[in-house]
């Protein structure tokens, strides 16, 4: 299908905070009680339209486990948009957001624009992060910020759609050059038929092609 | 008696299964006799005229009517007994593999296990082959750990020491969790508590999910949390990472608790899941490095498909190479290919994954990166183990004459190389 821009972003925060639940809520519209683990990286892929022009979103859902922070530091680069998320029934996955900013923005473009999602809204009786505290951490750190529920989709569709005007806004204001791909921006194809011009946008992560 | 007390489980389940299969097959074995006088379905179709207040048929109307319900009914005929044939290939094809599979455990039990160190030293084509088509479920467990081997020595009383010293972990935990919840953050205790105690709880029940057996509740739940905490206890420079429950669900599923403990430790000390698992990036990078050049070899067309969508190994392989395929193949295709790496070691884990690119090749060759991407960390569930198998016979490892452990060496030297000169400017941090 044709589309005006391309989008990568990337999903990241701790183990278990729900990063798979919202990409299928997000892109299936189905929540998963018990879903599978995530080793390495998980892709997903929908069409949204904002200010009446298609945008396909490609979204990176990478493992949240500390010991694989180097893997996943490598798909950070060529995304325009970035979903850090946390869990608002446990305080730890709030308390390491510090290391996950530094690592995105450390190993991201600048201009990466990140929303802070607080999940699993629909579990307010085990809730130990308070909505303020999130807002406070993302007006601290200049951050678009959310509570969702990937379980009764509160919230999810306007998180990723959200993400999104910001980053077209950017484009408009002149922000993003869209015509260097590893601001995560690609410009649809003029030709929908031909599959090549996906390329460059996404993988991004070689130093010199040849190895991995 | 734990373990009899499982064996006697698996065992009733096998035979429900084999009474449900014998019911089944009764039923489709009446029905192809009666097809021939009465098709099933055709039987309510029935040629009438027309209700008496509408006006009648014209001969020539009747006649029509009456071929055209010819047709339909010989129409029907075929397709049934069509399908009658197919089911019945089905049911032979069936029955060969079960009798394929009970001669093999003969000879495994009575001529291959008994002198396990002389044959597998030799490793004669015969078991080679035998053991290529897939080893029987009753020796597969034995087969593995004999073939994985214990050179870490581990003993059984090693690994209750090791689960006790895990169970006393959980208790102190449990005990201070409950007291002072919230307050605590920060510091190594926590980091130490997230990366082995309260992750393995959390990932237990993430793993296959769909057989119900290892979520809380579950009959194994309580052997895999064992088998992982006595692990990190074991080896808590490496700690529980990620993937690890997958692979000890599935020795779990085909040994006895202290034994899938040992065949665990010693399967992840060897040398590629210790890269994995230690989280090595660069040495992972290799072994990718290496993947690809016998990926250009056997599948040049696909190779720079991948190469122009900018398609890196590592988006698949990670999860591949981490599991074992555990978590991305169909598990008794899994199996398989388990049975081979145990059989021929890394480098058969490299060429399973060539095989499915190979099997896959046409329809990734029309696909643009993200649908690769996400038909790659999501395989069809239908994936069968014998074309899969034919997939990866077909792929060689040997590029330009050398081997695999040629290649990956040659690869390592380079590294050693740029160490050596100091720069490393191609790698990731």
């Amino acid at each position: 299908m044709a589309y005006a821009y391309l989008f990568k972003y990337i999903i990241i925060g701790d183990t278990g905070v729900g990063k798979s639940c919202l990409l299928l809520q997000f892109t299936d519209k189905r929540f998963q009680p018990v879903h599978d683990l995530t080793i390495g990286v998980e892709f997903g892929a929908r069409m949204i339209t904002i200010d009446g022009k298609q945008i396909k979103l490609q979204i990176w859902d990478t493992a949240g486990q500390e010991s694989f922070r180097s893997i996943t530091r490598s798909y950070y680069r060529g995304a325009a948009g970035a979903l850090l998320v946390y869990d608002i029934t446990r305080r730890d996955t709030f308390n390491h957001l510090t290391t996950w900013l530094e690592d995105a923005r450390q190993h991201s473009n600048s201009n990466m624009v990140i929303m802070l999602i607080g999940n699993k809204s629909d579990l307010e009786s085990r809730r130990e992060v308070k909505k303020e505290e999130g807002e406070a951490f993302a007006r601290e750190h200049g951050l678009i910020f959310m509570e969702t529920s990937a379980k009764t989709a509160s919230n999810v569709e306007e998180a990723f759609i959200n993400t999104a005007k910001e980053i077209y806004e950017k484009i408009q204001e002149g922000v993003f050059d869209i015509n260097n791909e590893a601001n995560g921006i690609k410009i649809g194809p003029q030709h929908p038929t031909t599959n090549s011009t996906l390329s460059g946008s996404q993988g991004g992560q070689h130093a010199g092609g040849g190895c991995c | 008696h734990n373990v009899a007390q499982r064996g006697v489980q698996v065992s009733d389940c096998l035979r429900l299964c084999s009474v449900h299969r014998k019911r089944r097959r009764r039923t489709t074995w009446m029905s192809p006799r009666n097809l021939e006088f009465e098709p099933l379905s055709t039987t309510a179709l029935i040629l009438e005229d027309r209700p008496a207040n509408l006006p009648a048929k014209s001969l020539e109307e009747t006649q029509r009517h009456k071929m055209e319900y010819d047709e339909m009914v010989a129409g029907a005929k075929r397709r049934e007994m069509k399908e009658a044939q197919r089911k019945k290939r089905q049911m032979k094809e069936r029955h060969r593999q079960e009798d394929i599979i009970s001669n093999a455990m003969v000879v495994w039990n009575n001529e291959i296990l008994p002198h396990w160190d002389n044959v597998y030293v030799s490793g004669t084509r015969r078991v080679r082959e035998l053991w290529w088509q897939g080893l029987p479920p009753s020796v597969r467990g034995r087969v593995w750990s004999l073939a994985i081997g214990n050179e870490l020595n581990i003993t059984p009383e090693l690994y209750e020491i090791f689960l006790s010293r895990a169970k006393e972990k959980w208790r102190s935990y449990s005990e201070t969790s409950s007291v002072n919840d919230s307050e605590s953050d920060g510091g190594a205790s926590l980091a130490d508590r997230e990366s082995s105690l309260d992750l393995i709880k959390l990932d237990i029940s993430r793993t296959f999910p769909s057989l119900f057996i290892f979520q809380k509740g579950g009959p194994y739940h309580d052997l895999l949390h064992s088998v992982l905490g006595a692990y990190t206890c074991y080896r808590p420079d490496i700690g529980y990472v990620q993937g690890m429950s997958f692979i000890a669900a599935v020795l779990i599923l085909n040994l006895e608790e202290a034994e899938a403990f040992i065949t665990f430790a010693n399967l992840l000390n060897k040398p590629c899941q210790m890269a994995f698992f230690r989280v090595d990036h660069e040495l992972m990078l290799k072994y990718f490095a290496a993947f690809e050049v016998f990926f250009e070899e056997n599948l040049p067309r696909l190779f720079s498909h991948f190469q122009t969508n900018n398609l890196t190994p590592d988006l698949y392989l990670i999860d591949w190479i981490f599991t074992l395929y555990s978590k991305s193949l169909p598990l008794d295709v899994a199996c398989r290919v388990w049975d081979v790496f145990c059989r021929d070691g890394e480098e058969s884990l490299f060429r399973t994954g060539l095989g499915i690119l190979r099997l896959f090749e046409e329809v990734l060759l029309q696909m643009d990166f993200i649908h690769i991407a996400q038909f790659l960390t999501r395989l069809p569930e239908d994936l069968q183990a014998h074309t899969l198998f034919t997939a990866m016979a077909n792929t060689h490892m040997i590029s330009r004459s050398r081997r695999w452990a040629q290649v990956f060496s040659a690869l390592m030297k380079d590294v050693n190389k740029e160490m050596d000169k100091n720069s490393s400017p191609a790698l990731r941090s």
